[in-house]
């Protein structure tokens, strides 16, 4: 539901809204909805970009605590207005896009670090808190979130979790799931609730993780707190190279199979190599697949990994030694790809194809999801990485390019196109043993699909879903739901 | 337009979100308007419909920018959102759509006399502005060191270089100030110009050159002068937070002579909040902020203060009286500029 500025409901839930949050806190110019229009989907930004009006929500409300919140959310139940939960809105899946209007609940006032425990390693915070600012400040008392993604800049705390995000770290420290301790959560109706103070119990279901990944469809996650870790007294990269692009990902499914405990691995396919590697860290390395790992903790454990490290992919898959500068350039440049004039950008269409798989799939998904882009979009490029690896498996970090020249310019050719292209290979995906995907979120754009994932267990979510926002107010259009 | 040469920069940073957490206003009002990225975005609109610039919510954002080019500075590409925001002020105010605000602002300093009074004999021509003038003990600092190290100097005094108009938008009445004062400036025969404010060196280094108004004597900041003046401290400053100003740091890459000076002091410097990114000048680079959006700058002032170590005795230097104006009005924080911790450890 959408309410026009110049109706008297308009004025009503405004005055109500002030009530709930301040005056200071309740926004409704131009600029403000404008702002809350556009996340990093696409389509979005094309949308913009072709002179498009985009769908802005009624109203921007910043509340200040979980208490503001619950008022917030009562208030919409009554109108069933709905709300939308917006971070930083740096998601690239269009999930806190005000696809209905209504609310935009705007969480960055919910900004402090509430307390470092160092005795558990624990910090508290409230989820507004933009995820830099949070890094920022426990790195001040010497410890690390170990949460370290490319959006970290503009994302909060509470995105990240809303979308299972994941940072540089994770295959040492984990996707954020892994670092959660307990959640405080304002649910649909406006209940405040809290789960249980540990995460690892055998007390019935787990609360946090059906919280967690649910975008803001299940409620308001408010407070967090989080594993921290002292900052690790060294952390070395070694990179390499190899012949091809199966025998890189022998290498990396070797080196997770080995059960040492890298902090990260990247694996680039032949083409991202020679266009990425070089173009971002300035690195001219010939031919075949960039394979960039580190280690980090102690210093004498660090190097004692790195040698066995070494071990296989020197003596086993007869890798190119880049050394640790060829290892170095990637850490130091690892966001530098994120920026304008390293980014794609408009007009060019670009996505980012998230699939994870275990060892014994992922091959194949990358294969059938190249084959399958290929085929039906000849004008576009297929390039890939695979960036969070597991002992089981990793993420494909898969992208598809088309040029400015091959998009077309009306919006809705250019949206009917894009979607095809997910269409096209997001199920091949799936029908390769995929999960879409590891740490986008669903959102606007993946939706669709969740039934094709979940098959006959989707229902269950769909229940969750009812039982808890039987209004169905909270970012509805989302997730299939 | 002025900002059609800023097409590179609109284009880019519409969809960027790599400087979000450096948004100063965006910090304290939480507003997404706030930051480069939507700002970008708006002024893309604006291309393509120029109706869009008379937008009286839109030009109120472009308003409320603090100018403090931090993220210019932490671009990989540098790509220039800051000036593409001046462009826009200059925009609004050849299309007669300056609000009403601003005019006020602008009347006042149209109003006042661009040619400063100078007095007094000596190579070194201390110039006191009004901002640094309403800072008393900024002028003091810097005589009591000036006559412990035997120099002779002359004082300027008022006078208008433009700079708040510039930042306002209206060019050709800024124009107009700096070409008066650089008259006035040059005609005193000074071969070095110092002024304790950043905004006031940022004007006489960039703003005159991009209107072509040449300047006869060498401009410094006091921070500069006082760096490379031989005179011996004998006093310790002890250990202080030091507060990068917008102009020095993203404006002119100056971060070096503050830090000598403070290293002539003998001082331990700390580093203040929890990174060295953030601008926390209270909205310098937007020159007459305090007078533009007062409460946002209030907000900036509590947001400093938060993020002090000890917010009610840690000694706090800056390079701004502006921003020392600011957070002493608006805080419990102690803080002092450059040039009288330089005094204070004479």
């Amino acid at each position: 539901m959408s309410l026009p500025k110049d109706t008297y409901m308009f004025e009503m839930v405004r005055t109500e809204l002030i009530d709930a949050v301040g005056a200071d806190y309740v926004n409704t110019g131009d600029s403000d909805r404008f702002g809350h229009s556009i996340d990093y989907y696409w389509i979005p930004e094309m949308w913009h970009d072709r002179g498009r009006e985009t769908k802005k929500p009624d109203f921007v409300v910043h509340p200040g605590s979980a208490e503001e919140v619950a008022r917030v959310l009562k208030i919409a139940n009554q109108y069933k207005i709905p709300v939308v939960t917006w971070g930083g809105g740096s998601g690239s899946q269009g999930g806190a896009l005000p696809v209905f209007g209504g609310i935009v609940l705007d969480t960055k006032r919910m900004n402090k670090i509430l307390k470092i425990d160092e005795e558990s390693l624990t910090v508290t915070a409230e989820t507004g808190i933009i995820a830099r600012h949070l890094e920022w400040g426990v790195n001040k008392r010497g410890y690390s979130t170990m949460h370290l993604p490319a959006s970290i800049a503009c994302a909060t705390i509470g995105g990240f979790l809303a979308h299972r995000g994941t940072g540089v770290l994770s295959t040492k420290w984990g996707k954020i799931e892994d670092m959660v301790m307990s959640l405080e959560v304002v649910t649909p109706c406006g209940e405040i609730i809290n789960t249980l103070p540990v995460p690892r119990h055998a007390s019935g279901p787990d609360l946090i993780m059906m919280f967690l990944g649910s975008e803001g469809t299940l409620g308001v996650i408010t407070k967090v707190t989080l594993k921290i870790h002292p900052m690790p007294e060294a952390r070395k990269f070694r990179a390499y190279l190899f012949k091809d692009f199966h025998t890189a990902m022998s290498a990396g499914a070797d080196l997770m199979r080995s059960r040492l405990r890298p902090c990260a691995v990247r694996l680039y396919d032949e083409t991202e190599t020679l266009t990425h590697v070089k173009k971002v860290f300035g690195m001219d390395i010939g031919t075949g697949a960039y394979l960039v790992f580190g280690f980090d903790g102690r210093e004498k454990i660090v190097d004692l990994e790195m040698e066995y490290a070494r071990e296989i992919m020197e003596k086993k898959y007869k890798g190119r030694d880049l050394g640790s500068k060829g290892g170095d350039l990637w850490w130091q440049n690892k966001y530098k790809f994120f920026y304008p004039g390293y980014m794609f950008h408009i007009p060019q269409a670009f996505g980012t194809l998230d699939t994870v798989a275990d060892f014994a799939h992922i091959e194949k998904v990358y294969w059938a999801m190249k084959k399958a882009v290929n085929e039906n979009f000849p004008q576009a490029r297929f390039i890939g990485h695979f960036s969070h690896w597991y002992e089981w498996g990793c993420m494909l970090y898969a992208r598809f390019i088309f040029e400015g020249k091959d998009v077309p310019q009306d919006a809705g050719e250019a949206a009917e196109l894009y979607n095809r292209v997910w269409d096209v290979a997001i199920r091949e995906a799936i029908a390769n043993g995929g999960v879409i995907n590891e740490h986008h979120g669903v959102g606007l754009k993946l939706g669709r699909y969740m039934k094709d994932l979940y098959k006959n267990s989707f229902p269950i979510l769909q229940s969750i879903k009812k039982a808890l926002d039987p209004n169905n107010i909270m970012n509805p259009g989302k997730m299939g739901l | 337009m002025n900002i059609d040469k800023f097409n590179d920069s609109i284009k880019a940073c519409r969809f960027c979100f790599m400087c979000r957490h450096l948004s100063g206003v965006g910090n304290v009002t939480f507003r997404e308007a706030d930051t480069p990225r939507i700002r970008a975005a708006m002024l893309y609109g604006v291309t393509l419909d120029k109706s869009k610039l008379a937008n009286a919510d839109f030009i109120e954002t472009i308003y409320s920018s603090d100018l403090s080019a931090a993220c210019r500075f932490h671009c990989v590409n540098s790509f220039d959102e800051n000036g593409m925001v001046l462009a826009a002020r200059r925009d609004i105010v050849e299309a007669g759509l300056a609000p009403a605000d601003v005019l006020e602002i602008a009347k006042e300093e149209n109003s006042t006399e661009a040619k400063p009074k100078i007095s007094g004999s000596g190579d070194v021509l201390y110039y006191i502005d009004p901002d640094s003038a309403a800072v008393a003990s900024e002028a003091r600092a810097f005589d009591k060191i000036m006559k412990r190290a035997g120099i002779k100097y002359r004082i300027a005094k008022g006078g208008n270089t433009g700079k708040v108009l510039e930042t306002l938008g209206f060019a050709a009445d800024s124009a107009k100030k700096a070409t008066e004062f650089a008259e006035a400036i040059n005609k005193s025969g000074a071969k070095t110009l110092v002024t304790p404010n950043p905004a006031v060196y940022d004007s006489l280094i960039n703003g005159f050159n991009s209107c072509g108004v040449k300047l006869s004597p060498k401009a410094v900041h006091a921070s500069e002068f006082l760096a490379q003046l031989k005179i011996k401290f004998s006093k310790k400053a002890g250990k202080v937070y030091y507060l990068e100003s917008d102009f020095l740091k993203n404006y002119n890459s100056n971060l070096k002579f503050p830090r000598e000076l403070l290293c002539k002091l003998g001082a331990e410097v700390a580093e203040f909040g929890t990174n060295s990114e953030e601008s926390y000048s209270c909205g310098e680079g937007a020159v007459a902020f305090d007078k533009l959006r007062p409460a946002i700058v209030e907000k900036m002032a509590k947001y400093v203060e938060a993020r002090a170590d000890n917010p009610s005795s840690d000694k706090i230097i800056v390079a701004s009286p502006y921003t020392k104006m600011q957070l002493s009005k608006h805080s419990k924080l102690k803080v002092c500029t450059l040039t009288e911790l330089a005094a204070d450890c004479l």
